[in-house]
């Protein structure tokens, strides 16, 4: 099996352009009454405990879920490199040792700025594992139906456009 | 194109559309290559040719039925595809929106007469 291959079984990528100046979406990372405005899914909240924002600094947060769960968050900043790119790696708590680095690009493009944040784990296992802890985040626990339901919703797009 | 040269597992098989369109389609029931061809417009050859594919990565499940065979959706497959898309992307997908409307109300306050 090639290395690309290999490499894409334990990544993952999401992508998107924002409608908004590269230092007005940079500066959203840079503080905790910033970050606690918008890090996570819909519906969700967040507590900072601690905050350091540069290289080698971390920031102990807990985030709460629309149903009332409480997650332990705490990361450490790798990279800060205004206003194009950090790199942080993402656990419960200090020295996790299923934390998993992330690193996240900052873009100036037409319409606004493409965030870009790709994390790479380091086993496919390992990826497998904080999807499925993710996705028991995200209220998972779908059942097959449902999930045909997505793959259909997602048809039906398809065909629309 | 040979369609099982590339693939290897579901996430490569669900990216081509003829297969996702053939799997909405055995979700509501199963069915035999005939009516799946004839229900989504495609060539019988091109369907069976899908199928295998599909098969292959375990995304469908065949069995005898009179003389021919009949196919079904097998989604346990897809929860992996269903955990990578819903789970961590979509934890970010939605972060970023969030992201966006925060960087847009930051601006704002920056140039409130802009």
């Amino acid at each position: 099996m090639p290395d690309d291959q290999t490499a894409r079984d334990r990544e993952i990528t999401v992508s998107r352009l924002i409608a908004a100046g590269r230092p007005a979406v940079f500066r959203a990372f840079t503080e905790a009454r910033h970050l606690d405005r918008w890090w996570g899914p819909n519906g969700f909240s967040n507590t900072t405990h601690s905050f350091e924002f540069r290289a080698g600094g971390s920031w102990s947060f807990t985030m709460h879920g629309p149903d009332g769960t409480d997650y332990p968050n705490h990361i450490e900043w790798l990279a800060v490199e205004p206003p194009e790119r950090i790199e942080l790696r993402h656990g419960e708590k200090p020295n996790d040792p299923d934390a998993f680095v992330s690193t996240v690009l900052f873009e100036e493009a037409e319409g606004g700025t493409r965030v870009t944040l790709r994390t790479v784990f380091p086993t496919r296992e390992q990826r497998d594992r904080a999807v499925a802890d993710f996705h028991a985040i995200e209220g998972g626990q779908q059942t097959l139906d449902s999930l045909a339901a997505y793959v259909a919703a997602e048809i039906s797009e398809e065909e629309r456009s | 194109m040979p369609p099982t040269a590339t693939t290897t597992d579901a996430f490569t098989a669900i990216a081509e559309p003829q297969r996702r369109r053939i799997l909405t389609l055995l979700k509501t029931s199963e069915m035999p290559v005939n009516d799946i061809a004839h229900v989504l417009g495609i060539r019988q050859p091109s369907v069976s040719k899908h199928l295998g594919v599909l098969k292959q990565v375990g995304l469908v499940y065949s069995r005898p039925h009179g003389k021919q065979r009949i196919y079904g959706l097998d989604a346990t497959a897809l929860r992996a595809v269903h955990e990578w898309t819903g789970g961590f992307a979509q934890f970010w997908q939605e972060s970023f929106e969030r992201l966006e409307r925060y960087a847009q109300q930051l601006e704002d306050e920056e140039n409130p007469n802009a």
